[in-house]
This record gives C-alpha cells, structure tokens and sequence, in this order.
C-alpha cells in the first residue's frame, strides 16, 4: 500500500511540472506581460496597470531574466508559498486566499456530499425499476436538471423566495445578517444556515444530476451480474441482494467520481459566489479578474489546478482502498 | 422486423433507425434544427425595419440594407448546409464538382461581404408613415431603446424589455446566432484538436502517447471555467466572437482526444487494420479510411455533448460579463442584466434562462439519442 | 411407491412476445426420487438452465412467463408459493452452484463472509458458525480452511473458488444441489477434481443432485438417470446406462458421439447433424 501511495505520489511530479509550466507560459505570453518583456513600459499591450504594478510583475514573474530563470525562480517561490503580492491591498496572495478558501471549502463540499447522498438513492431506485415509470420520471427530471445552467437557477431563485416582489423566505446575499456580531451562537449558526442554503442548493443539483446517473448504470451494471443470481439463490431478501450485494459493488466506480465533479464545482462556484456576494475564493478570483489582480489571478489559477490535481490522487488512491480485487503492490 | 432486411442495411441507416425511434433524440434533433432556422431569420422575425415599405411611389427592402456580415452568414450558410444534406448521394458521386461549387459559393458570399456596409439606419419603421409596409412580426431591434422600460411581458412586448427599454424579444431572437455559432464553432475546433492529438497518441503509441496524455492530464487540471476566465482576460480586452470561440474550443478538446485515442488503440489493433497494413496501405491511408470511419460514431456522440457544454460556457461567461457584451445580444448578457434588477424583473432571467435550457436539453438529448444509436448495448432507457 | 422430492409436470417458459413467443421450456415432466441423481443433458439453448433455475423461481418473471404446469418440491408447487415462502426455499431445501464461480461469487466480500451469511440466515440455531464455515471448507477438500475465510474470491484460482461455491451450497444441508454446468469454465484436470468431489458428496450424503451439462462424458459413473433436452423438449429419458448404450432419439445419439472417445482414432470431430433430426 505504502509502495503504491509513494509511486502514485512520484507520478504526480511531471504534472505538476507541466501545470506550472503552462501557468508561466500564459503570464509570459499575455501581451501585457509580452510587451514588459520587450523592455519599454509595456503601453499598448492591453492591460491598464500603474508603473508601480508593472514593477512588482516584472520582478516577481521575472519578466526582466532569461525564461528558464524566471521559471526557476517563480517555481521556487511558489513552492515556499510566495505567490507574490496583492495590486489591491499589497498582501501576500497565499494569505488572501487561505483566508478565503474555508468557505468555499465549506459550500462546496456540503454541495458534493449533499448531491452524494441524493444522487446514489435516485440512481439505485431507477436502476431497480429501470425502464417503469418511477425510472423514467428520474431519468427525465434529471436530465432536465443537468441542463439548467445555474446561473439562471440561483436568479429565478432569489427572485421567487429571496426578497424582491414575491416570497421573502431566505436571505439574498452574503453569508450572515448584518447584525450576526450581534447574535448568541445558535442564532448565529442558524443565520448562517439560512444564507448558505440557496447557494448550496445551486451548487448541488448539477452534480446531483450527473452522479445520480452514473450511479444508475453502475447499479444496473451491478444487478446484471452472476453474483446478484448467486445471493438470490441463497434466499437472501430482496433488499439484502440490491443493498449488500449489488450496491456494495455499484459504489467502488462512484468513488472516483467526485474527482471529476471537483473542477466543476470549483467552476461554478466562482459564478454562485459572485452572484450571491460570498466572501470564498470565486469572489475574490472574479474581483481580481475584473481589476486584473494579475498575482491573485495566477495564484488562484495554479492552487485550483494543483487541488484538482490531488484529487485525482486521492481518487486513485481510495478505489485500490476500497476494491479488494486491485493489490496493493 | 425481419433479418433480411436488416442485414442489407448500412451503418448509417441503422444508426438513423435507432435514433429515429427515440422520441426525446428525434424531437432534439428537430429543436435545434428549428433554433438553427431562426437564428438564420432573425433579422426578419425582429427587426425596427420593414421587411418591404411602399412610400412616395417607392418599394424598398430596409431590412436587406442594414444586415450586419453575421446575419448575412447565418441567412446564407443554413441553407448552404441544407443543400448540401439534401444532395448528399451526388455530392458523393461528383465530390469535386460539389466542393468547387460549395468553396465558390462561400468566396462569393465573403467577397460581397467584404466590399459592402450595412447601412446603420437609426431610426425605424413602426412610426413612419408609409403607404404600405409589412413590418417583422416583432418589430423591435434587439439593440433598439425605446421609452417602455422594465416593461413585464405585454402583447407589445412578449418577453418585456429591459432597463433601457430594449425589447427581450428581439434580443433573445437574435442573441440565439450567438450562442449556437459559439457552440458550434468553438465544438468543431475542440474536435479538430482533440481527434488531431487522440489520434496520433493512439496509432503512434510509444512517446508520443506518453506525451500527449501528459499533456491532457496537465489540460485536465484546470478547471474549465477558471481557464477559459483567466485565458480571455489575459488577451483579450474588447469583446470578440471568434476569440471566445478559440478560447473555449482550446481549452475543451481533452475529452474527445482521450476518446479518440481509445478506439484507435482499440482498432489499430483489430485484424481489419492489420490487412490493411499488410497490404501496404501507408499510415494516412489507415488513419483516414480504415480507423476514422469506424471512430466516427463516439466522436459525433462526443462533439454534440460538446456543443452544449460549449453553449453554457459562453451563456457562463457573457454571464460574468467575459463573453459577448452589450450591444451585441446574447442569452447570457440579458441574464448578467437580470443579476442588476433582481427584486421585481423576472422576466429578464427566466426567458434567456429556459432558452438556453432547451438549447442544451435539446443537444443533450441528441447526443444521448446518438450514443444509444451508436452502441445499443450500452441503451441507457 | 413414495412421494417424489421433485416433480415436474408440464412445465412451460416462454419469453419474449406473447404472439409467436420464444418457447424456452415447452411442456417438460420429470421426477426426482430423495437422493437420486439426475442428469439433464442438451447443448445451449435447449432449455436445461432455465429449467434449472425456474425450479426455485430465480428466473426472474418478466421477461420470463411461467405459461404452463408445475413444480413440485416435496408435494408443494414452487410456481405458486409467496415471495416469503421461496425464500426459505433456496439455499435451504435446493442449493444452486453455477458455471462461472469468479463471477457468481461476489468480489467486494471475503468467502467467510459469503458463506456464513447462508448459515445465518437458514440455520440460525448453529452457535459457533465460524467453525460450521470451516467444517464446510474442509468437506469440500480446502486444505488449511481456517486461514482462508478472508481470502476474497479473486485470490483464489478457478476450482477453489467453485469448491467454494460448493460448500457454500452444501453449508445448509439442502435436500437437492442443482449443478448447472458446474465444470464447463474450469480447465479438463480441475473439471475431474470437482466431478470427483461431487461424486463423494452423493455418496456420503443422501442430498439428490440435479446435473445440468451439455457433456454425456460427465454424466456417465455419476446419474442414475438421464434427461436429454433439445429446443425446449425432452427427447428421450431413462436409466444412465441404458441411454448411453441403446440411446433411441437421433439426438442423443449425435450427443453421445460428440464426446471424444481415449483410443479411438477420429479423424475429425463429430458435428450433430440437425437435418437429421426432426
């Protein structure tokens, strides 16, 4: 096991290699940047930035040094965690982000295990009953579901039960009330619940939609096998044979599906972030986008990428964990 | 059904036959072929101009004078595209002839593009007095202000207007052309790349099949949305159709590449492949005839599937006010609008919002009508 | 005469449509005596394996239909028992073990595990089942069965694992052990392992064996009668012996020849000749 985690852990080395290289192929290439690499003050190359802006780039990206150099250099800070300075506030970017990434750890992580625990029951209950009614109205909701762009979603949202015109039920904007300094620990808790609640459910129902249907065909690839056959003719109830048996094996292929919901999620969560104003690190990526905060930008930019990149790992990892078929070694 | 008949039938017409059957696919299919429609006659459903206006003795065609390039593409090449299905089997009989006329066609077109103006005419044709006009049947410009702003949906103006006053209609209508020739492009460029890529790391193997999947787990780690947001504000600062649509195309091709090298892993070891290799056909040859033909079901599976992640990626970003902006109308744009008048305009988010619902329902359906049809073992209902 | 463990009575299956539906099992009758062993013999597609199954209703109902006769299992008629009533009918009275034991075991569970579910669910009065699961290891002949139990099903080869399969089926004492085709995966010297296991089982035990095949090499030394099955009907049935020395349906005789004969010189391998038949 240790074997396999170490050798896993080295293949990761090209592709970080390879993220970070093309991170600094597209600094170096913008032509902002181009033109600060021609020397001369880098006017006309699109980008509006201060003298003072367009210092801190060429020193901290190595604009001004031979490109293998820069990339050493940049490479080497960025292992140390340096990530360069803030234009907005001058802060170091890797603090600016830290401080940021619990909440959208928290959204959407809440929204991968909330869209887990629906989506495996949904996919289970039309695998079963596949091609009834009950299945077919999954399915079709599902699917329907899958293509909403959640935008749109969180729009018609706030505007039907959010404030405005019509319902009033759950907050707008923000992650509390104005006055949460002001509440005990349980309103507060419960506050922040409340403003979570539409954001999550945005987040969720994409992902929903497309594990639960993974799941289906996993299940209905489970039910389909000899071993299902086996434990009926043992006189196992019904519900013993699709719970223990089937599901057991529908589930070790869904494991590794959050690794590929992960950059979706990471995605939309800088547009639900943006659009209900929440504090995480798709606001601040959006924010720097529109003031072009070219450190925060790239540092943003390398971290989801290398987040990706480990869940991928992690992914791996789990399925030799929870599938006794693949050794170790 | 008998096997007879069945056995003498070709790949495509089973593929039809399986498709034709599922109701969802069909009605997909016809949806986005309806879309395609108008988004070519855009020009003429919503328009401030008269199709044909009679004054003063004159018959003229204002709406012919101020069509933008684009809607003259849209309005030619549609049916360009039509033609072409429509006479497929000569087309195959006499392919030089068919792509002279087709490449000629198309010359022609961009030539007299090249040389006119549209004739930017502000004013419109509901007010002035003529002794006969035939106006659009929603007469209203997608980029036209007029003095009814925040206006809910009225037999005046079907979808509202907005805070300007612009008709949701029009630009919805026209905001259409947008997002399927994004989708459509930017999926064809994705293809291109990825079958490019897919296919020289499946039939070369060795290193450049380690290379080329380096390279796409590297592309896979950047979550799409974040790329294609850092890639359109590093270059570009004007908004520009065929940069999104290079941009996004650049950064979606993975997906098909990875298939790709699959089947022709896959195939180029199958005995058909062998023959064809023992026979001394060079590798272009077996790429092209032998290994493309029997790659092309997933790829079109694929690409469709594209198309609609494709048109929620520019919808995501005229959104975030990346994409296409105002003036130019977009599903996306209107929705970005929306986001300013939350409390009460409703109908500035639901329209734009199911439009590109059923646009990417509607390809989706296709596709799945198309992977079923492709591999019926794998039937999902 | 006393009242047979099994019998069949007209038994039909069809599946597919109801107008011109594919006629599986076409009205067969046969019987079983307490501690008999029967063969029923055929080629794929003859209706042996889904009569098999349909003793115990594990053919699931749709896609098949149960259009004609019945089964009897000690006197009660499987076709017409509750959901409850069958449950405690397979894998107590009638244990099943199949061709493939790699994909009829279930891979994410040990073969401990496996097994002591059977025990637990039908034998609920066995205190130490860990040492029942072992005793039943080691009847069917795996050395060292205490340090097995946590073994999964792909650690262990093809005949191990339908050893396995075997004492599972024989972990509850069932009356009847229905074997479809229990060798035709293995290799030729595991198939004479396993054949040689099933053997001793029928002698020590009084369990009668159900064997479904498609080869007349196996069923000779082990049935004590024999049904020979084509297109969903049964052809021709009666003493081993007899059926192998005097068969009278023409397709039992092209069967009997398809089995390669030690010393006999061959110059090609026989074909049944279907225009032959019927």
């Amino acid at each position: 096991m240790t074997h396999y985690i170490i050798r896993r852990f080295l293949l990761l080395v090209p592709t970080l290699f390879g993220i970070t290289l093309l991170t600094f192929l597209l600094i170096r290439l913008s032509p902002t940047n181009a033109a600060l690499i021609k020397g001369g003050g880098g006017e006309g190359g699109g980008k509006a930035m201060t003298a003072e802006q367009r210092e801190q780039i060429v020193k901290f990206y190595g604009l001004d040094k031979p490109p293998l150099v820069a990339y050493g250099n940049w490479v080497g800070k960025a292992m140390r965690g340096d990530l360069g300075n803030s234009f907005a506030d001058h802060r170091p970017v890797a603090d600016k982000i830290l401080e940021r990434l619990p909440l959208t750890i928290s959204i959407t992580g809440s929204a991968l295990i909330l869209s887990y625990f629906l989506a495996i029951p949904l996919g289970v209950i039309a695998a079963i009953k596949r091609g009834q009614v009950v299945d077919r109205t999954i399915s079709f909701v599902v699917f329907v579901l899958y293509s909403i762009p959640s935008f749109a979603a969180a729009l018609l949202l706030i505007l039907f039960v959010a404030g405005g015109d019509y319902l009033n039920l759950l907050p707008m904007y923000g992650i509390n009330s104005i006055n949460a300094s002001e509440m005990s620990l349980f309103p507060w808790l419960w506050d922040r619940i409340l403003h979570m609640i539409l954001p999550v459910v945005c987040l969720t129902y994409a992902s929903l939609a497309s594990i639960s249907r993974y799941a289906r065909v996993s299940m209905l690839e489970a039910l389909s096998q000899d071993f299902v056959r086996t434990a009926r003719a043992k006189g196992l109830r019904e519900r013993v044979v699709i719970l223990r048996h089937a599901l057991r094996n529908a589930l070790i292929p869904l494991i590794t599906i959050f690794a590929l919901e992960l950059p979706v999620l990471i995605g939309g969560a800088i547009i639900i972030e943006s659009i209900f104003t929440l504090p995480g690190m798709g606001q601040l990526m959006f924010q720097s986008l529109d003031s072009w905060d070219e450190p925060v930008i790239m540092g943003i930019t390398v971290l989801a990428a290398v987040v990706t990149l480990l869940s991928y790992l992690v992914a791996d990892i789990l399925y030799v964990i929870v599938d006794p078929r693949i050794s170790y070694e | 059904m008998n096997s007879i008949s069945l056995s003498q039938e070709t790949y495509t017409q089973r593929l039809w036959r399986h498709f034709h059957a599922d109701k969802f696919a069909l009605n997909g299919l016809r949806i986005v072929i309806l879309l395609f429609i108008v988004a070519a006659l855009a020009p003429f459903l919503a328009n401030s101009h008269a199709l044909i206006r009679v004054a003063d003795g004159h018959v003229s065609f204002p709406i012919f004078l101020s069509l933008e390039p684009i809607e003259w593409r849209f309005l030619l090449y549609v049916p360009l595209a039509g033609l072409v299905y429509f006479f497929r089997h000569r087309f195959i009989a006499h392919p030089g002839i068919f792509i002279l006329a087709v490449i000629g066609f198309i010359a022609a077109v961009e030539i007299f593009l090249a040389l006119t103006h549209p004739i930017n005419d502000p004013t419109n044709d509901r007010d002035r007095p003529a002794s006969f006009k035939l106006l659009p049947p929603i007469p209203y410009s997608p980029i036209e202000s007029t003095p009814d702003q925040f206006s809910p949906p009225t037999w005046k103006h079907l979808c509202g207007t907005d805070s300007t006053g612009r008709d949701i209609a029009a630009r919805m209508l026209h905001g259409a052309r947008t997002s399927l020739s994004i989708g459509f492009v930017a999926q064809s460029i994705a293809l291109t790349i990825g079958i490019a890529l897919g296919g020289l790391a499946g039939y070369y193997r060795s290193w450049l099949d380690i290379g080329i999947c380096r390279f796409i787990e590297v592309m896979d780690c950047f979550p799409p949305l974040l790329f294609i947001l850092v890639a359109i504000s590093l270059f570009e600062s004007q908004n520009n159709m065929f940069y999104i649509m290079a941009v996004i195309g650049l950064t979606s091709w993975t997906g098909v590449a990875r298939l790709v090298r699959g089947e022709f892993l896959r195939l180029s070891s199958l005995p058909f492949t062998l023959a064809a290799k023992a026979i001394g056909a060079n590798d272009f040859r077996i790429i092209v005839r032998h290994l493309l033909p029997n790659a092309l079901g997933p790829i079109l599976v694929a690409g469709t599937f594209g198309v609609a992640s494709a048109i929620l990626i520019e919808s995501s970003l005229s959104f975030l006010g990346f994409g296409m902006q105002a003036p130019t109308p977009s599903w996306g744009d209107i929705l970005s609008d929306a986001r300013r008048y939350i409390d009460f305009a409703w109908w500035l988010a639901f329209f734009p919002g199911l439009a590109i619902l059923i646009t990417i329902m509607s390809y989706n359906f296709v596709g799945e009508g198309l992977r079923d049809a492709v591999d019926p073992r794998l039937k999902m209902k | 005469m006393t009242m047979p463990l099994l019998q069949v009575e007209n038994l039909g299956i069809h599946f597919g449509p109801t107008v011109d539906p594919v006629k599986a099992v076409d009205g067969i009758s046969f019987s079983m005596q307490a501690g008999e062993t029967l063969a029923v013999v055929g080629e794929s597609g003859s209706g042996k394996s889904v009569t098999a199954l349909a003793l115990t209703r594990l053919l699931a109902s749709p896609p098949a239909r149960y259009v004609s006769g019945s089964i009897a299992f000690e006197g009660r008629d499987v076709l017409q028992l509750r959901e409850g009533e069958l449950r405690s009918l397979r894998g107590k009275q009638i244990a099943y073990i199949f061709q493939e034991p790699g994909s009829s075991l279930n891979p994410v569970f040990t073969i401990g595990y496996q097994i002591r579910e059977a025990i637990e669910l039908h034998r609920p009065e066995v205190r130490d089942v860990t040492a029942e699961i072992v005793h039943a290891l080691d009847t069917v002949g795996i050395r060292n069965p205490a340090s097995r139990l946590g073994d999964y099903p792909h650690q262990l080869s093809g005949g191990m694992q339908q050893r396995v399969m075997i004492a599972m089926a024989l972990a509850c004492q069932p009356k009847l052990l229905v074997a479809d085709e229990p060798t035709t995966a293995l290799d030729v010297t595991i198939q004479k392992q396993i054949m040689d296991l099933l053997k001793d089982l029928k002698r020590t035990s009084n369990m009668s064996i159900l064997l479904i095949t498609h080869n007349f090499g196996l069923v000779a030394g082990f049935a004590d009668r024999v049904v020979v099955m084509f297109r969903g009907k049964i052809v021709e049935t009666g003493p081993t012996a007899q059926v192998l020395q005097n068969p009278q349906h023409p397709y039992t005789k092209a069967l009997i020849e398809c089995v390669p004969k030690l010393g006999q010189k061959q110059h090609r391998l026989k074909v049944i000749d279907y225009a032959g038949i019927q």
